[in-house]
């Protein structure tokens, strides 16, 4: 009788391994967009409190893809949102100004939330503006 | 700066934008445990809420849990939290010393009785009526109970405040106890680690300043977003433990190879904690990733834990295990015999005598 030691084990490295969790993340995503074009409530998934693998990861990153729309936001550091090959799912990476991923989102939304610039922000920059086309054209 | 300002203000004077404070409460409500889409109700209920008053007393303690939080020289999550609060009273940070740092105290206490935070870092000494630990000539235990009577919530930072600690250690000879161990009719929340990760005060903070309530606590006062599953539940060697992999030193082929550090004394399996996630130094890493096994110091007692070196598996104490014995009907002499038997076998064989200390490691 062959000893415990015998017994073959195959050693598969944790970044290798699929664990089932990507597929279900993806599953979620399809809820998601299905409750944004009825009802037209957004979604997000936070991938950080998620177990995933780096192989989880890979295969995830594979199924979303690419679209056509990658924003660069410039915001305390650069955010980086990609709308995946489904219009409506974007890949959310946030950086502080150290460079550290600070969160690590799947958006389901037209436009992402952080994107729309806020109603007061947008009279702000009106008044800003006005005030600089009247300094112009009182330097005329 | 009037602390009538809102946080929303106290953005815009330094330059801070909107879409920067919603990615600053994403980084939260990802570390809260809170769903994504409560970083936005987050952004504007912090927007519009007035700075609190935070009174920080530091007790029998090392200074680590303060060097923890305040080691972010950049606006970071770390540094956000003195944007976001009004510090009235912290000794190692505040410029005022002596007189006027107490009057400074017991003013921010007056003004805002019933409404400030109290955070609590060190063990609170009960020898000797608390003659042990003084500052400004009155006890640590006759300042907290000052202190608590008008705190709105106390926040017990570190293990030592938390669960007593290492001045708590065997055989405690300055009678240190824990923050809930004196306090019973406030709100506490423990937030244990020696010292605690530093972003973890910033979530219980803007939780509190959200929602006006604590976030939910498992049964030894911690946040259960942070402390609800072991360093073993998230732990990136998982994997080897599960496959019988073990490193049996700190520099055989198991260590270089990464493998479990089960048998080396990690204490993952038994502590409550966010290391393996969050981590360290920037997300740099954590005690294992580094190659030591975990020490346990998120949970009470962690220093009297029976060894950081020896494995969960083995018993701590075989006195202890003795005493059971007896409570049992077994003979007390035959309890720890079994327990020593290899020890003196061993011993025997290298010819060396045995001593009470030996059997007692």
């Amino acid at each position: 009788m062959p000893s415990i030691d015998q017994i073959p084990i195959s050693i598969v490295s944790p970044d290798e391994m699929l664990t089932g969790q990507a597929e279900a993340v993806l599953t979620e995503i399809a809820g998601m967009l299905k409750h944004l074009l009825d009802e037209g409530i957004e979604g997000s998934i936070d991938l950080r409190g998620l177990a995933l693998s780096g192989a989880d990861r890979v295969w995830l990153e594979k199924q979303l893809g690419l679209g056509e729309v990658e924003i660069m936001l410039e915001a305390g550091g650069r955010s980086v949102l990609t709308e995946t090959a489904y219009p409506g799912v974007w890949k959310v990476m946030h950086r502080d100004d150290r460079d550290r991923v600070v969160a690590e989102l799947i958006e389901v939304a037209f436009v992402p939330a952080i994107i729309r610039p806020a109603t007061g922000d947008v009279k702000k920059g009106y008044k800003s503006l006005l005030l600089n086309l009247k300094a112009k054209t009182a330097g005329a | 700066m009037e602390r009538s300002d809102t946080l929303q203000e106290k953005m815009e004077q330094n330059g801070m934008s909107r879409r920067t404070f919603i990615k600053y409460c994403a980084s939260l409500a990802s570390l809260m445990a809170l769903p994504p889409s409560a970083a936005y109700a987050m952004a504007e209920a912090l927007g519009k809420a007035k700075r609190p008053s935070v009174i920080w007393l530091p007790f029998q303690e090392c200074t680590g849990c303060t060097e923890s939080i305040t080691r972010s020289h950049s606006p970071s999550i770390e540094g956000m939290i003195f944007d976001m609060i009004s510090l009235d009273y912290q000794e190692t940070l505040m410029a005022a010393a002596g007189h006027q740092a107490e009057e400074a105290l017991h003013a921010a206490m007056k003004e805002n009785y019933g409404k400030y935070v109290l955070i609590i870092d060190g063990s609170v000494a009960t020898g000797l009526d608390g003659a042990y630990s003084c500052i400004a000539g009155r006890s640590n235990l006759e300042s907290l109970k000052e202190a608590a009577k008008g705190a709105a919530a106390i926040i017990a930072l570190g293990s030592c405040a938390s669960f007593g600690g290492i001045p708590k250690a065997n055989p405690n000879p300055t009678g240190a106890v824990a923050v809930s161990d004196i306090i019973k009719d406030k709100p506490i929340v423990n937030i244990p680690g020696c010292p605690p990760i530093p972003v973890v005060i910033t979530g219980v903070l803007a939780q509190f300043l959200t929602f006006g309530t604590l976030p939910e606590l498992d049964k030894l006062g911690r946040p259960k977003a942070v402390f609800g599953e072991t360093i073993h539940d998230r732990c990136y060697r998982r994997p080897f433990y599960d496959q019988g992999k073990f490193a049996k030193t700190f520099d055989d082929e198991g260590a270089r190879q990464g493998w479990c550090l089960f048998e080396l004394g990690c204490k993952g399996p038994v502590t409550y904690n966010a290391c393996a996630t969050t981590k360290w130094n920037d997300s740099t890493s954590f005690p294992i990733e580094s190659g030591h096994g975990c020490i346990g110091c998120s949970e009470p007692d962690f220093w009297d834990a029976g060894g950081f070196y020896k494995a969960l598996s083995m018993p701590a104490d075989p006195l202890k295990m003795a005493a059971t014995a007896a409570v049992a009907g077994a003979a007390v002499g035959v309890a720890i015999s079994f327990a020593n038997r290899a020890k003196k076998g061993a011993a025997k064989s290298a010819h060396e005598t045995t001593k009470l200390e030996d059997l007692e490691k």
